[in-house]
């Protein structure tokens, strides 16, 4: 083999770029079917010609051997003489994948079997021809030199094929030695000369006539001869290859013979055979061409040779080359590294001239101004390089950017291939290819997207069967977009298949013990699709080799994640799936929001960067609370832990003395302190201020009464919490740079960049953070209090309430629970009959109340538009007008039900510091229309007649006692109130008799109600009492639970209604 | 342990000294890369103690290091006199902050003596070998052995 490092290289490289766009062209050309696009083909063909050119010189033979045959396929394709159909496109698409394999691992590519792929080509060849000629494909003939040489192991094939076409052959010899590297030249351009005025048929490089090192001349000549095919006549030729005319041999048809035997061991290629006589008789190859002649004058004598040794061709070129290869370049050269040279743009490296050379200009221009002391001249010259170098990194930035449709590209195959496969059809839709990515972000996201796009493949397209029954179309179709938005990369893979669906996959997560059923109930139907991200899932039933491959999705998200991208997922079952993958366009510069604590700033990556947050110093109380030592803050009703970077990093603060002008450590502590004295009052704070008479007020706001907290919100992974920093600054966009070794132990921070100002700023690791703080014990304590919470909101009986107004400063409030709905109505379709207000509505007659009819408030300001809030009472619906705005919220009942307490307002709270009245809804109805009751008032009559019935009533709330209480007396009964579940227990073992039903509250201190109905349930003296549980908030799991000690019925607290009706039908009144 | 100097040819060595805590040290000459008093130091919380913190050089970040504390003496006192040595250590910069620096010295090998095992409370293993001088002793610092973490 050929070792010269850099023309192999330089050979490798052309390769594999020829090779680059093959697989794109060929899948066009299937898809054109018989209209052949000659263009497309000739391209093709010229790669794999390409390619064999050089694979002969460079004494690669089996990649030779391989491009040969494809060229003869491409070859009758060209010449119309083969209809490229999907079978031969796949063989042809394989031998080229074959091909690229070899090149990419040059080094054995000779030892590598391809007779699977040849075979598979000459078929191909074959099935074109005559039957007389077919044997000519693989036939391999000698052309025998008049001065008795013979160049050896040529295809007849592609003789004939020359000759059919009217070109001269020739036999070019030239000396690497005297032509090529004493002229400065180089053999790839040699041959590439070659083929602008004909087509190379074979070349390779005469070792056999070079000699070795033990011939006393030296090798003085290493011929390189070249097969040419041209329809330049002989004459020209010498002008044409610049050699001398004896290096020229026409080839006639006499020339050629077949070489016997050989043919059947295509294989080692003819120089091995030549190489062997020259090893095994040291006297033959002499330096001089003309000697070396001697050695294989009579052909049949070859073959013996080969039989005595067998050794490869290595062997040879090892005593030809001066065996002093360095190590280094041979590790160069077999280690392979794949990918290290970058193809630029010219243009793009003149830019980058020009601009250098500007600087250098801008440079020379400043040193002048500086040295005259020329501040306007500084000056412009600095704007200057501030231009240029903004334009430089721009363009170096730009030398590192590649289109993504290098990895686009690819999937057509792979879906192509994918989909023949798994009989579906598919049609692949590429988008954005022009898209440009770092080089480095481009290599790692090929391989989820492989993944990706596998997945939609295989699992997402349905069959072309049940696409029909679908009435979709048979064709699936797939979609590959890439864009830009917002600084990042956006790639989109979307399918119309089968789609995600929610619920299977959570069964599934369940099955494979992943998640919990508890956890499913709480999901939506997104997170339950994001489940296919976790490690260890797969929805396919059968894992199949295509996209089960023991990689999950889960590695595809740690990929992306780890290039600090975003994966998003979105589908609509039997409709499709949209996969979206966000990426920054390069990973050396980094959008960073800038802080600072003390004088220090702290790059924060914008990637982790959720939101920021300021907390008013005279908020700071409400907002930030204390569990256990962790502080958190809520946010949007969720409690967010909190970490103080400059407590994390345990930085000293100081300041500038302003007596002595030297750094100080501050003698207050830290930020946590003031937290802590958070009831100080600003008062307090500024004679604490003043106290400490800080002269930097300005450099130093925490010292300042007004200083809020600065709260950046980031998110790393599994964590979310809260960073408090001293100062929020700019976002910029930063370049990472690597720290010392003295600092990889700091965990804190993923590495530093430098500022503007040329100062040094540390960029924190968001995610070490959060492990340093032990965060998830801050979360969990996160946790408790928000259980400890719940508990307590429970427990002080939450209530959702619906507020609106009456008049303009009038606020009320009703219970959310008996509301039906809000409605908004026109004023003018208002009707007046008598002294009541009805609107027509849903096809009856909607009565309208105004709160000013019963109690004593303001009348409702005449508008055009009425809100009305409409309840229902006694099954009938009717409508409170009200003034807006009407909103829902959830408070802690805290009533007064004496100061303002009125007809059909049960008492007055405060609500966002508004005194808020509580309308009674259904002492409303009760006293506009007195005769919807008449039933109940027979009830309450006959119980006062028959024996009153008696009701145990256990309520820890005094309003909700007082009340339902009323509520319950206005009904005619008697009621025995108790403030907790013991005291009902012990009333109920002393009255025993007496109860006729008992009504109790479920979240009570001492016993609540839960334990109070067992105990009922399960003492026979008692047990035949039905017990109806007043609740506020009515969870299945509440109800659950209930029903499992005995609770006979459920009811929401202030639905007056419901509660006197159920009352009523236990006691069958 | 390593060589004497890094150029083993040469007989002639020459060393560039300084104080640091109260001692005079020297380092070959060869392997410094220059000498200067940038103080734009941003601090790094949570490093180890003798680290002042790192510095923009040129473009790159340097580790600079208080060789006081390193070396187990007194802390650099902050003044005008004091330099940064920026040493070429395992591939990287690196910055060693002394409190003040003097004379380039020129002796020959042979007049380097072995470091006894401690040297004004240093420990002997930072040393390659102590230099005598007509009135003064240097100590020559190996400069990879100080700069192991």
């Amino acid at each position: 083999m050929f070792e010269d490092d850099e023309t192999l290289q330089m050979y490798i490289e052309e390769s594999l770029d020829h090779l680059a766009d093959i697989e794109s062209d060929l899948l066009t050309i299937e898809e054109g079917g018989e209209n052949i696009d000659l263009d497309l083909v000739n391209n093709v063909f010229r790669a794999a010609h390409s390619v064999k050119g050089g694979a002969g010189f460079m004494g690669l033979t089996t990649i030779k051997d391989l491009a040969h045959h494809l060229e003869n396929v491409l070859g009758l394709v060209r010449n119309n003489e083969l209809v490229p159909d999907s079978t031969r496109i796949s063989v042809l698409l394989k031998g080229f994948d074959e091909l690229e394999n070899l090149l990419n691992n040059i080094e054995t590519s000779n030892d590598v079997d391809i007779s699977g792929h040849v075979q598979a080509l000459e078929n191909i060849t074959k099935a074109t021809l005559p039957a007389e000629q077919q044997d000519m494909v693989s036939e391999m003939v000698d052309i025998h030199l008049r001065d008795g040489r013979v160049f050896q192991q040529v295809s007849l094939y592609e003789l004939e094929k020359y000759k059919a076409e009217g070109k001269n052959l020739f036999l070019v010899e030239y000396d690497l030695i005297h032509d090529i590297q004493r002229k400065d030249k180089n053999p790839i351009e040699v041959l590439n000369n070659l083929q602008k005025t004909g087509t190379i048929v074979e070349s390779r490089i005469d070792f056999e006539s070079v000699g070795t090192l033990e011939t006393p001349a030296g090798p003085n000549r290493i011929p390189f001869q070249v097969l040419f095919a041209s329809i330049i006549e002989y004459d020209m030729t010498e002008t044409l290859f610049d050699i001398s005319s004896q290096f020229i041999h026409a080839v006639s048809d006499d020339m050629v013979a077949t070489a016997v035997e050989l043919t059947d061991e295509p294989q080692p290629a003819a120089p091995v055979v030549k190489e062997e006589a020259a090893a095994a008789s040291p006297v033959q190859p002499t330096p001089v061409m003309t000697e070396a002649v001697a050695t294989p004058q009579a052909p049949p004598m070859q073959p013996a040779a080969m039989e005595t040794e067998q050794p490869t061709p290595q062997v040879v070129t090892e005593k030809v080359t001066k065996q002093a290869q360095s190590k280094s370049m041979e590790k160069d050269l077999i280690g392979g590294k794949p990918q290290t040279s970058l193809r630029v743009n010219v243009g793009l490296l003149d830019t980058l001239m020009n601009l250098a050379g500007e600087l250098v200009l801008s440079r020379n221009q400043l040193l002048q101004g500086i040295n005259s002391s020329n501040v306007k001249a500084t000056e412009l010259s600095s704007q200057r390089i501030d231009m240029i170098t903004s334009e430089l990194q721009e363009a170096i930035m730009r030398t590192r950017m590649q289109p993504i449709a290098n990895i686009l590209n690819k999937f057509t195959r792979v879906v192509r291939d994918l989909s023949q496969q798994l009989g579906k059809s598919i049609e692949l839709d590429i988008q954005g290819k022009d898209v440009e990515l770092d080089k480095t972000i481009l290599e790692s996201i090929n391989d989820p997207l492989t993944h990706l796009v596998r997945n939609s493949v295989d699992h997402g397209i349905e069959t072309p069967m049940e696409r029909e029954q679908m009435a979709k179309d048979p064709t699936g179709r797939i979609t590959l977009k890439a864009f830009h938005d917002a600084g990042q990369v956006n790639i989109v893979i979307s399918d119309d298949g089968r789609g995600l669906e929610p619920n299977r996959i959570a069964t599934s997560a369940i099955a494979k013990g992943l998640i919990t059923d508890a956890q499913v109930a709480e999901m939506s139907d997104k997170r339950k699709m994001e489940l296919i991200f976790l490690p260890g899932f797969s929805t396919a039933k059968e894992v199949t080799d295509v996209s089960g491959r023991g990689v999950g999705m889960d590695v595809v998200v740690t990929n992306i994640e780890s290039l600090g991208g975003i994966i998003e997922l979105d589908s609509t079952p039997g409709q499709g799936t949209d996969i979206q993958i966000k990426l920054p366009l390069t990973l050396a510069i980094i959008p960073s929001q800038i802080t600072s604590v003390g004088n220090e700033r702290y790059a924060l990556p914008q990637v982790n960067l959720n939101e920021l947050l300021r907390i008013p110093a005279s908020q700071i109380k409400e907002k930030i609370e204390k569990v256990g030592d962790a502080a958190v803050v809520r946010l949007r009703g969720e409690l967010l832990p909190l970490l103080n970077l400059a407590e994390m990093l345990g930085i000293q603060r100081t300041y500038v003395d302003p007596v002595d002008k030297t750094e100080k450590v501050d003698r207050r502590q830290n930020l946590a302190d003031r937290r802590s004295k958070k009831h100080m009052t600003t008062e307090d704070a500024m004679a604490d201020e003043t106290e400490d008479t800080i002269v930097e007020r300005g450099d130093d706001r925490r010292y300042h009464s007004s200083s809020a907290m600065n709260i950046a919100v980031v998110s790393a992974g599994a964590f979310k919490y809260g960073l408090v920093v001293d100062q929020l600054h700019d976002s910029e966009e930063i370049v990472v740079k690597p720290v010392g070794r003295h600092l990889k132990k700091c965990a804190a921070y993923a590495g530093a960049t430098i500022m503007g100002d040329g100062k040094v700023a540390l960029i924190l690791d968001i995610s070490n953070l959060a492990q340093m703080a032990e965060l998830s014990t801050i979360a969990e304590a996160g946790q408790q209090a928000k259980a400890a919470e719940e508990e307590a909101a429970a427990n002080a009986d939450k209530v959702a309430l619906l507020t609106f107004k009456n008049g303009e400063s009038e606020h009320f409030a009703a219970p959310l629970s008996i509301v039906e709905r809000i409605e908004r109505i026109q004023t003018d379709t208002i009707e007046q009959i008598g002294d009541r207000k009805v609107v027509q509505y849903r096809g009856g007659s909607l009565p309208l109340y105004e709160l000013s009819q019963v109690a004593d408030v303001e009348a409702l300001p005449k508008r055009e538009q009425q809100e009305v809030i409409v309840f229902k009472v006694k099954d009938k619906e009717l409508g409170l007008m009200v003034t807006p705005p009407v909103d829902a919220l959830e408070v802690t009942l805290d009533i007064d039900t004496s100061t303002l307490k009125q007809t059909a307002v049960s008492g007055s709270m405060i609500i966002n510091d508004h005194t808020t009245l509580l309308v009674d809804i259904f002492e409303l109805v009760k006293t506009m229309n007195p005769e919807w009751f008449t039933e109940e008032a027979k009830v309450a009559k006959n119980m006062a007649e028959e024996g009153e019935k008696i009701l145990l009533f256990a309520e820890d709330s005094a309003f909700f006692r007082n009340q339902v209480k009323g509520f319950m007396e206005e009904d005619g009964f008697k009621v025995i109130e108790a403030e907790d579940g013991l005291i009902a227990w012990e009333l109920l073992k002393e009255r025993v008799d007496e109860i006729d039903l008992v009504v109790t509250d479920l979240e009570m201190p001492n016993m609540d109600g839960f334990e109070l109905t067992k105990r009922i349930k399960n003492d026979p003296k008692y047990s035949h009492l039905g017990v109806i549980a007043l609740t506020s908030l009515a969870s299945e799991a509440h109800i659950e639970k209930g029903k499992s000690v005995g609770i006979d019925e459920y009811e929401i607290k202030l639905d007056r209604e419901k509660l006197m009706s159920i009352i009523r039908k236990y006691l069958n009144l | 342990m390593n060589d004497m100097a890094v150029d083993a040819t040469s007989n002639d060595l020459e060393f560039s000294t300084f104080y640091v805590g109260g001692a005079l040290c020297g380092i070959n000459i060869l392997n410094i890369q220059e000498i200067n008093k940038h103080f734009e130091i941003t601090k790094v919380p949570q490093a180890a103690d003798y680290i002042e913190g790192i510095l923009n050089l040129r473009g790159h970040i340097v580790t600079i290091i208080d060789l006081g504390k390193k070396l187990g003496l007194d802390p650099v006192t902050k003044d005008k006199d004091n330099r940064n040595i920026i040493v070429n250590s395992e591939d990287e910069h690196i910055g060693l902050l002394v409190d003040a620096i003097s004379d380039v010295v020129l002796a020959q090998r042979d007049d380097i003596e072995p470091a006894p095992s401690n040297i004004g409370g240093v420990k002997g293993k930072y040393f390659q070998g102590v230099l005598k001088t007509e009135n003064q002793l240097i100590g020559i610092l190996d400069i990879d052995e100080v700069l192991k973490e």
